[in-house]
């Protein structure tokens, strides 16, 4: 037995699904070691190469996480949901005062002993996903009720995207979201989550006047900057080298390592990493990138047509809609549909430990879609 | 119910997937509307603002053989600031701001406070602005300094801080010789060395990436370090010019040009056995004296008037026709000629005389008359016309007066030498007879040089060349050797005949009043009337054009060497008045510097002792014993330690004086060279500041200080 159907044997769960993944590592490098051009002439005298391997390691270790992940059973992560949440909370706490300062934001904390900076809102992300998920399941027979249902799901999302946005405002928006997606999905009143789109623009809105009274803790000027940038006849320098970069790769691109961009693009190997793949890829390279994470929106659907009411399938359309939605929102900041974010593309920017915490959702996700395959109906 | 439920998530499902689709047909579609509906505008904004441009390599030196620079590229530097550099943090501009507006308002541009220099800089960031002009032509030692300056020392990517590397040419001997290394301009003919040897001194122009940060300006400036073409330095150019003989021969034409008021002027020195030329001068008028404007020794044919003499001479001498010793009439310098007079330029009254006679005194009639008697048409006793002016012609072929030299240097003129009886040429009976005196040919002065250098060297005929070797890096690529042309102009025997003609010349003839009992040397004056139009209009004279062109040492031929002065309106015109003297001083002091020439000068006794003897010098024993020994100079007094001083004392005798250094004071360096000096104190681990240049006469620590509680120690040199 040759190694490749081996491994096709070994990996049960949803093949299309280890495809979609598969196929984003690989981009992922080839984009990364491109756009890096430039950035590596700038910090490392020349050597491309040095970000190549850093790229990969992590991507490797990344896949190592994914596979460990998978083989958990996914109750395990139910179990485990209200500890993931008690660690998270004060991360994002401790974060928000004490964090390392990188690119203006405090969104890392420093891992004491390995000295890895992570931005703990992933973490947070993905518990917060865990934990919605099991509550939404466990709360299934009387989910259209205020008291006992709403209340009890909607206190931590609150609180917890409170505690993420006066750092980062756009992840918070995403997990934001992707909660009212899990809400929406399992059936919660629609009458309840209009309300709680209301509450959300209250709670910014008390967040935006705490960010007047303490601008070291709250980004409010940015935000508003970004939005003034955004409405601005003359578009911001960024979005200007976003629109050369795409505008230059037509529909079949400039060919892999042919971009000229990165050298102007700021951040071309994270938060504008899909310019630089329509610049080299084209339109429909960029379009096949786009269809890869809607294809895994749509595996996950199809786990929930299968059995509507675990909490294996609610994680993994959770998990997935996380993804789907940073996607969807890093690539329209990149044709200029939304003002400039920090959100950066899943799986395929650069960007250490969050690439980490991608691959630990795909784990997770692929985890579920093992059992639930295994589902006769 | 279950079958509700499973519904109503259904519906939920494909309506949020329907919402995700269509997020994604939109973003797409804006992204085809970008790069296919607007993508000509985002396309030819990118072409606008990004283009590899050319980088000027670094321009090849110009060298004397001997390693002097004549032209050099200095590296200078464009420095500009990019206060919206994509790496800059707002914390880091913030927090550098204040100190880089004190240091740039300091060190760089005090037209601007510090304050004005921080608002400056801070409307420019906040205006977008990615290019403040900071200093232009920065010298290497300034950029250093400012690439130390807070926030610009983290960079071009976080600091902001953008060098462009141009080069300047420098001329280090400042005008010696400018029409020679010559220059490369935009818009004009290249000229000289830099022009004819530019493609070797180019380089290879390199390419990189490059950002329009200016549009009205045209500014480029470099995407970090994106470098995708390395230019290619251009290789150096060791030219067989000798800057010493050089300076002498400019000196010497300059101080001519002056007091003869002249128009132009040119010297060449070439050295006989290589043809190497090892000084060329040329001075044309300007409102503002005499520039080398021109290269008239390359570039302008004249007629050369009586320096032509000796190729005709030589071709009668090969025609075995006449020989020296013949008698010939020169009939008081007059002669009639087919209804034209010929006159000799000297009044001499001499009637019979020899051949060698009228060529020392540079006759007119004399050459005239026997060019007409062996080369002029004739019938034979038949009847039939013998046509001879061809085998004259012919003999000025076989000395190769009729070819350029070939001097690897633009814009050589082409002798102009007529061709028998062409009407073309407007061939006449009175051409031959004026040819023999040096008219109705045209050769530049550098071809007549060339012609007399042969003659001098032998009979073998060098190809003059300027470039002797280029170099790679600082080393050989290739190299030029001597060219020999011909081996032998003319038969020994002529050539033979030659030299002592032009020895007779300044011994006996139109040049004795330049000769000199130092050394010997040969040569032939020339004075020719300038525009001299026999033909059209005898009696239309402008002017002449002195010349002399002859080599030295007459026995052992090392250099030969022509001047040539264009109208000379004051202080005689004479070839032997005006280009002589300029040949004698350009021989004189060549004499003077080239040591290996003047054996006989150095054997001679000394006389006038003119020496200072040295007052508290100091240094190491040794070197001092050496000194005092070579020279031969008196001492009294012995040394007890390594350093010694030496103090002259009257009348004329020296006394030693030891000078004691302790290994762990400060020593005491006054008196001593820079050299010395350094050398003890650096020994002791101190840093040293000089100012001045010759003997230490002043130091910052009082000598026998314990050493440690200092570190600099200031040197003052007079």
């Amino acid at each position: 037995m040759s190694l490749g159907s081996r491994l096709y044997a070994e990996l049960r769960g949803d093949k299309v699904i280890w495809a979609i993944l598969a196929l984003l590592t690989m981009i992922s490098i080839l984009v990364v070691y491109s756009s890096t051009g430039s950035l590596a002439y700038k910090l490392q005298g020349g050597n491309t190469e040095f970000y190549l391997l850093k790229h990969t390691i992590i991507l490797a270790f990344g896949l190592v996480l994914t596979y460990a992940c998978f083989l958990l059973h996914y109750e395990k992560y139910k179990i485990a949901a209200p500890y993931l949440m008690l660690i998270a909370l004060p991360l994002l706490a401790y974060t928000i005062f004490a964090g390392a300062n990188i690119n203006e934001a405090r969104r890392w904390v420093e891992l004491p002993m390995i000295g890895l900076t992570i931005q703990s809102s992933d973490f947070a992300k993905i518990a917060l996903v865990i934990f919605v998920a099991r509550e939404i399941t466990k709360k299934q027979d009387y989910i259209k009720d205020f008291n006992s249902a709403f209340l009890p799901i909607i206190v931590p999302v609150l609180f917890m995207c409170a505690l993420i946005a006066p750092s980062d405002l756009s992840s918070a928006g995403v997990l934001f979201t992707t909660c009212l997606v899990m809400m929406f999905v399992g059936r919660v009143a629609l009458k309840y989550m209009l309300l709680l789109i209301a509450l959300g623009v209250v709670v910014f809105a008390m967040l935006y006047m705490l960010g007047e009274l303490f601008p070291d803790y709250v980004r409010t000027e940015t935000w508003t900057s970004r939005l003034r940038e955004f409405r601005q006849e003359v578009e911001p320098y960024q979005i200007q080298q976003s629109k050369i970069a795409i505008a230059s790769g037509e529909w079949f691109g400039l060919g892999p390592g042919n971009s000229i961009q990165r050298n102007f693009l700021p951040q071309s190997y994270s938060d504008f990493i899909y310019a630089i793949i329509i610049e080299e890829y084209g339109l429909l390279g960029g379009g096949f990138v786009m269809l890869l994470y809607i294809l895994l929106f749509v595996r996950t659907t199809r786990l929930i047509t299968k059995s509507e009411k675990t909490f294996g399938a609610m994680v993994a359309m959770g998990l997935s809609s996380l993804l789907v939605i940073q996607a969807l929102m890093n690539m329209a900041v990149v044709v200029h549909l939304l003002p400039v974010t920090g959100l950066t593309l899943p799986m395929i920017s650069l960007g250490g430990t969050s690439l980490l915490f991608t691959c630990i959702s795909f784990g997770i996700i692929l985890s579920v879609s093992k059992y639930v395959e295994s589902i006769k109906i | 119910m279950a079958s509700n439920i499973k519904n109503e998530v259904l519906i939920r499902v494909y309506i949020l997937l329907f919402l995700f689709v269509a997020a994604a047909v939109l973003i797409f579609a804006k992204a085809i509307r970008i790069s296919v509906f607007d993508g000509e505008k985002w396309r030819s904004a990118g072409k606008a603002l990004v283009k590899m441009r050319p980088v000027e390599a670094e321009r090849g030196n110009i060298l004397t053989e001997d390693g002097q620079f004549l032209a050099t590229s200095i590296p200078v530097f464009d420095i500009s600031f990019d206060p919206n550099s994509s790496g800059m943090k707002e914390g880091d501009f913030d927090a550098n701001i204040d100190s880089l507006a004190y240091l740039l308002s300091t060190y760089v541009d005090n037209s601007f406070t510090p304050g004005g220099y921080r608002d400056y800089l801070i409307t420019m960031r906040n205006e977008k602005k990615q290019y403040v002009k900071i200093k232009l032509g920065a010298s290497y030692a300034e950029k250093e300094m400012i690439s130390r300056f807070p926030l610009f020392r983290q960079g071009q990517f976080k600091g902001g801080f953008v060098v462009q590397q141009k080069y300047r040419r420098e001329r280090p001997f400042g005008l010696l010789a400018r029409r020679t290394i010559g220059y490369v301009r935009e818009d004009v003919p290249p000229v000289g060395i830099e022009g004819s040897f530019n493609y070797i001194l180019n380089g290879e122009q390199g390419e990189q990436l490059m950002i329009l940060v200016d549009e009205k300006a045209e500014l480029w400036i470099p995407v970090s370090n994106y470098e995708a073409i390395e230019p290619k330095r251009g290789d150096d150019i060791v030219t067989t010019l000798d800057m010493e003989l050089q300076d002498i021969t400019e000196k010497a034409l300059l101080r001519a040009m002056n007091y003869h008021n002249a128009e132009w002027g040119t010297a060449v020195v070439m050295e006989v056995k290589t043809g190497k030329v090892r000084a060329v001068a040329n001075l044309g008028r300007t409102d503002e004296g005499w520039w080398e404007t021109y290269n008239y020794a390359l570039g302008q044919p004249i007629e050369p008037g009586s320096t032509f003499k000796l190729a005709t001479i030589m071709a009668l001498l090969e025609d075995r026709v006449v020989s020296l010793e013949d008698s010939i009439d020169l009939n008081k310098g007059r002669m009639e000629i087919y209804g034209k007079t010929v006159v000799d330029s000297y009044a001499h009254g001499l009637e019979k005389t020899t051949v060698r006679k009228a060529f020392e005194i540079s006759s007119n009639v004399g050459m005239a008359s026997l060019v007409h008697q062996h080369y002029n048409q004739t019938r034979d006793e038949k009847g039939n016309t013998i046509k001879k002016a061809d085998q004259f012609i012919d003999r000025l072929k076989q000395f190769k007066l009729h070819l350029p030299t070939g001097i690897k240097i633009e814009g050589e003129a082409k002798p102009y030498i007529k061709t028998p009886y062409s009407t073309q040429d407007e061939w006449s009976g009175l051409t031959l007879p004026w040819m023999s005196f040096g008219y109705e040919v045209m050769l530049t002065p550098l071809q007549i040089l060339a012609f007399y250098n042969a003659v001098a060297n032998n009979g073998v005929l060098m190809k003059p060349y300027i470039v002797s070797e280029i170099q790679h890096m600082g080393k050989v690529k290739e190299t030029f050797k001597p060219i020999i042309i011909d081996q032998a102009i003319a038969s020994k025997s002529t050539i033979k005949k030659a030299q002592l003609l032009l020895e007779g010349v300044v011994e006996n003839g139109t040049a004795k009043k330049i000769a000199t009992d130092d050394y010997r040397f040969a040569g032939k004056t020339g004075t020719a009337q300038v525009d001299y139009q026999r033909l059209k209009n005898r009696t239309q004279i402008s002017g002449y054009q002195a010349s002399f062109v002859g080599y030295f040492p007459a026995e052992e031929p090392l250099y030969s060497c022509i001047v040539v002065i264009n109208r000379p309106r004051e202080h005689g015109f004479y070839g032997a008045d005006v280009a002589g003297p300029v040949f004698r001083e350009i021989a004189d002091r060549t004499f003077a510097s080239k040591i290996d020439l003047h054996k006989s000068i150095n054997e001679m006794a000394k006389e006038n002792k003119h020496y200072k003897l040295p007052s508290k010098s100091v240094g190491e024993k040794q070197d001092m014993a050496y000194l005092v020994k070579h020279f031969g100079l008196p001492t009294y007094g012995t040394a007890g330690s390594d350093w010694v001083m030496l103090q002259a004392t009257a009348p004329d005798s020296i006394r030693v004086v030891t000078r004691k250094m302790e290994a762990k004071e400060v020593p005491n360096v006054v008196g001593m060279g820079l050299r010395d000096a350094l050398y003890a104190l650096e020994n002791r681990g101190l840093t040293v500041e000089v100012v001045g240049v010759g003997k230490v006469v002043q130091q910052s620590i009082r000598p026998g200080t314990k050493l440690g509680n200092y570190k600099n120690i200031r040197l003052e040199l007079k």
